[in-house]
This record gives structure tokens, sequence and C-alpha cells, in this order.
């Protein structure tokens, strides 16, 4: 790796700042040389800074649901998340069709060639069901680490679901069941093909198939990308499938 | 002063202004109330359910909150049935309805039937109503000067269209000083020079209860040059007489007739993209599924809820639409 202090070629920066995690890598016109991520918490701004402390680079554009704060302080420009996870995709996937997105608040479907040849998008609705924090909502609740939550439903004897859409009323379902007695692998299953649910409702309206790539936080939960490959057989999960969008965003500087 | 008399979406307002009435669209009294959430609450606060249309429940506070209504001429076909469970509780408490339906199928014999019954029930004729479009036809004509000058010559924004049009569902209350107000608007924007926004988008839906979307837009680099609904509600005053006026009208109706409208427009003003527009827990949500079929152009399809600035997901969505286009 590339002493991050000197800097004797051109480097690009990108900046996702999620709504749970906030992302920063350093791209060098042909690999990411460096990435870093941290939880967003309540100063996004500080912590931004903190991620990029030491680094240099020539250009940085910002991405993310805080694109607005960390510009112009931090990153001349932004540009959406939408389209930084396009490029991001992309660049590992050239071929790919689209980019399911499932990050901490939100999941995005976008098709990348829709009508006109312009990509077209569907985000689930205003609240968490189908999120990342549903899944560490009902891991939680579960008793399940974050990281095995995946695993261990894949491990599930039985082939529940959970009828709920709104997280809240979700968790309630999910006491309710573990107050029958049933196995925790089993409606931990039923957890994650709630979200796989929701999330074919947005891959079948964009008419979605052919070699899709999965990113954000939850790509890297097992369960959640086999039960995406009943649909899409052909799904791609990069190998840090949260830094796409911010290395989507390095692209975007690039270019400049 | 003429007695005020509430309508819940754009009816033949000619009958209502020949017989003497001030017709007073309860949902611009709504939105343009100080506090619109409050109007909302009062509705909730009654037993309206969280999951109803906030123009229903604002409409239903408006009325709470200007006392002065006592009459409505409530659309029961082509609006929603929600509009009429609306009516029905503010009937229950002594409201006089007066009820008005257009028929599904453009049957000009049930339209025609529709506007005799409504002229009756007020106490006027289908011939002093048109004698009252003959008046109207004048400020009709500047509207769609209005309309044409948005998106031929581009010194008009989305923001301003929207507001002239959607405001000719009652005149705001007064055609003679709406007139003066268009007047003074043209003058306004005699010396101004073209706007120089590179997308172009078109707006079809009911007129959002979201009071940024049209700045935002612009903001992002864009611009509105076609209101769909707000631009049927301004009539087209080159039709064959008040019948003929209504019937042109495409809204209330299926919606074939106003893809048709929408894709002529969108093709004649060079719009690129399509942001329609719907209201949380309206049944133009599920007619979104033919409107996006239908389009030649990019479709984004936006949810508002309640009223007031836009959440930041909605500010995504349409930022990466603009983006993309």
């Amino acid at each position: 790796m590339p002493d991050k202090k000197v800097s004797n070629y051109l480097k690009y920066a990108g900046l996702d700042i999620g709504s749970r995690a906030t992302k920063f890598v350093v791209f060098d016109g042909e690999k990411v040389v460096h990435w870093a991520s941290e939880l967003t918490g309540y100063d996004p701004v500080s912590l931004s800074r903190k991620l990029m402390d030491g680094w240099l680079f020539d250009r940085i554009i910002a991405t993310g649901y805080g694109r607005h704060l960390a510009t112009p302080s931090i990153a001349p420009r932004y540009i959406t998340e939408i389209k930084a996870l396009v490029l991001g995709a992309r660049f590992f996937y050239p071929e790919c069709t689209a980019v399911i997105d499932i990050g901490g608040q939100d999941c995005k479907v976008i098709k990348i060639n829709g009508k006109n040849g312009i990509p077209e998008f569907e985000m689930n609705d205003r609240c968490a069901a189908g999120s990342g924090k549903f899944l560490e909502v009902m891991a939680h609740t579960l008793g399940f680490s974050l990281q095995n939550f995946g695993r261990e439903a894949l491990q599930s004897p039985e082939r529940l679901k959970i009828t709920s859409t709104c997280t809240v009323f979700a968790e309630s379902e999910v006491i309710s069941l573990i107050s029958k007695g049933i196995d925790r692998k089993s409606i931990a299953y039923a957890v994650h093909r709630s979200i796989a649910d929701r999330m074919n409702v947005m891959i079948e309206k964009l008419n979605v198939s052919g070699r899709a790539v999965f990113t954000g936080g939850v790509a890297r939960n097992d369960c959640m990308a086999a039960l995406l490959r009943e649909s899409l057989p052909e799904l791609e999960v990069p190998d840090n499938p949260e830094i796409i969008g911010a290395v989507g965003a390095a692209l975007e500087a690039l270019k400049q | 002063m003429a007695e005020k008399i509430g309508i819940t979406t754009t009816i033949p307002v000619e009958i209502v202004l020949a017989a003497g009435f001030t017709p007073v669209d309860l949902n611009n009294i709504f939105i343009t109330d100080s506090d619109p959430p409050a109007l909302v609450r009062v509705a909730e606060q009654r037993g309206y359910p969280g999951n109803t249309c906030c123009w229903v429940k604002g409409m239903y506070g408006a009325v709470k909150k200007n006392p002065y209504i006592n009459k409505i001429i409530a659309v029961t076909q082509g609006d929603c049935t929600n509009t009429l469970a609306m009516v029905e509780t503010l009937q229950h408490n002594g409201m006089k309805i007066f009820p008005f339906a257009y028929p599904f199928d453009k049957d000009m014999t049930f339209l025609s039937d529709q506007m005799q019954k409504l002229a009756g029930a007020l106490g006027t004729t289908i011939e002093a109503a048109e004698g009252k479009r003959q008046e109207l036809i004048n400020l009709r004509k500047k509207l769609q000067t209005l309309d044409r000058l948005t998106w031929e010559e581009n010194v008009i924004t989305g923001q301003e269209n929207h507001y002239y049009l959607v405001s000719s569902s009652d005149f705001n209350q007064d055609p003679e000083k709406f007139e003066k107000e268009v007047d003074d608007f043209f003058s306004e924007i005699k010396e101004r020079a073209p706007l120089k926004k590179n997308i172009r988008l078109g707006f079809a839906g009911v007129p959002p209860v979201l009071s940024d979307l049209y700045r935002f837009i612009e903001e992002k680099g864009a611009r509105v040059v076609f209101n769909e609904v707000q631009r049927q509600f301004a009539m087209n005053p080159e039709c064959d007489g008040l019948l003929g006026q209504y019937l042109s009208y495409t809204y209330p109706y299926d919606i074939k007739g106003r893809i048709e409208d929408i894709k002529r427009e969108v093709k004649k003003r060079g719009v690129q993209g399509v942001i329609h527009y719907v209201q949380s827990f309206c049944h133009h949500q599920i007619e979104d599924i033919i409107l996006r079929d239908s389009l030649d152009v990019p479709v984004l399809t936006l949810e508002g809820d309640k009223p007031g600035a836009m959440d930041a997901r909605t500010r995504l969505r349409i930022e990466s639409f603009i983006e993309m286009l």
C-alpha cells in the first residue's frame, strides 16, 4: 500500500456519508488503495475529517444522505448515492444490469438501462422495514450478533413467514413467535424472507434480470444474498459491498 | 357580499357564479392556511384514520376552521370515495351538500343532466351559466397565454405556472380580482429574461401537498414546464359551450384521456421527464401503473403525505431523477 502521506501520483477520494455508516475511499485511478468505515453517529462532519485524516488526494466528491453537510467544507461537489452506486457497480462489474442496495435505513433497486437508456430506480417507503436497521433490531431481539444473523437464518429448520411490514409491528410478531416456542433460527429466516419479498416487489416492478450487483452493508449477509439469488441467480456480491457508493464518488472525482 | 359555497374539486364553476354564490375551493383554503398540518390534525382528532389522504383531512379541517361555509358542492363520481365519506361526516353535522357526478365514460347526456340538476338546485339555469362562461373566456385565455409563456418563451417558473393555474378552480373566490392579479403578473414579467434551466420536466397528477417542490426542482437545475392537472383546472376556453368545456376537461374521467393529453403536451413542450405526483393513500397511486407504462419519457413517481417541506428521501428521489436526465 502506498504511503498515505506522500502523493507522487494522482489520487481521488470518495466520501459516502450514509445514515448508518460513513465510508471513505482513496482511489489511484485503477484500484482502491485505502478505505475506512465507521458508524455515522451524531457528528458526521467531524467523523469524515477523522476518516480522511492524513490522506492526501487531488480531488474528492461526497455522496450519501449527508452529502449536503460535506459540501463545500469537505468536498467541493457531491453526487446522489443513486449515481454513485451505478458508477461504483459498473467499475467492478462493467456488464452489470442493476444495483440492489440495502443500506442502514433504506433499500434501493436501480436498473441501469431503463427507459431511453436512463437509469430507473425504486426506493422503499418512508420506514425502516426492509433495511439494515430492521435486521439489526431483529438480530438483537433474537439474541444473534449482526455478523452471524444471516448464517444462522440459513440453518433454519422451518420456512416461516412474518406478515408485518412495519419494523415496530414485525418486532411484536417476532416476540409472539418466540413466546410460541418457535426455533429462533426459523424466525430469523422469516425476518430475512420479509425483506427479500419487499426487494422482489421493486425488482419485478423495474423488470430487472441478469447480472445485478448487491451493495450496501446488508450485502455481507449470506441469507439475504441467497434469498435474492432466487429471483436473480446471477447476483454478484463485491468483496466490500458497503464502499461501492464511495468508490462511485471517487470515480466521479476522477472524471472531473 | 355573495354567499360562499365550498367545492371539493373543480366543478362547473360558471353555474355557481351564475347562481350568485362565491365558490371556495376547499383544497385551496386548506393548503394556503397559515398552518395546514393543524387542519389535518382537526380531522384526525375527529376520528379520521392516519391512513387517509391529507387533502381530504385538510378539507375537513378547513371547513371546521371557516364556519361561514355551510353549503358544499361535492364531487361524488370522478373523484375519490374518501371525499364522499368526508362530506358525509359534515352532512351528519348539518352541512348542506349538493352532489355532482362526472360520468366515467364521458357520457354527454349524463353530464348534461348533472349540470342541469346542479343549476336547478342552486336556483339558476344553464343559459345563465353559459353567460358566465362567456364572461370568463377572456380570463381563461389569459391563463392559456400564461401557460404558453411558461414552456414556449420560458419566462414563467413552474411554481408561478402552478399557482395561477391551480387557482382557477375558484379564481381565488373573485374572478375580477384574480384577472387583475394575472394582468399585474404579466406586467411584472414583461422585461424578464428567459429562464436558463437545462432539464425540462412535466408534473402529472394531483397538485402537490409539498410546499418546496418547485423551488427544490429549480435549485437542482431543472424546471417544470407542464403542470398537467393544474392546466386542466384552467379549462380550454375554445370549447363548444359549457358542456363541451367540461367534457374536454380530462381529470374526472377515465385515465385514457389524461394520458393522451400528457403525451401530446410532453411532445409539444419538449419535456424530458415526468414527475408523477401521487398522494399517500390515494386511488391515483394505482393508476401510476398505467401512466408509467404509457409514457415514452422517464417517469419518477413521487409520493407526498403530510403538508409541508419534503423529507430527505423525496429530495433524493428528485435529485437523482434530475441527475440521471
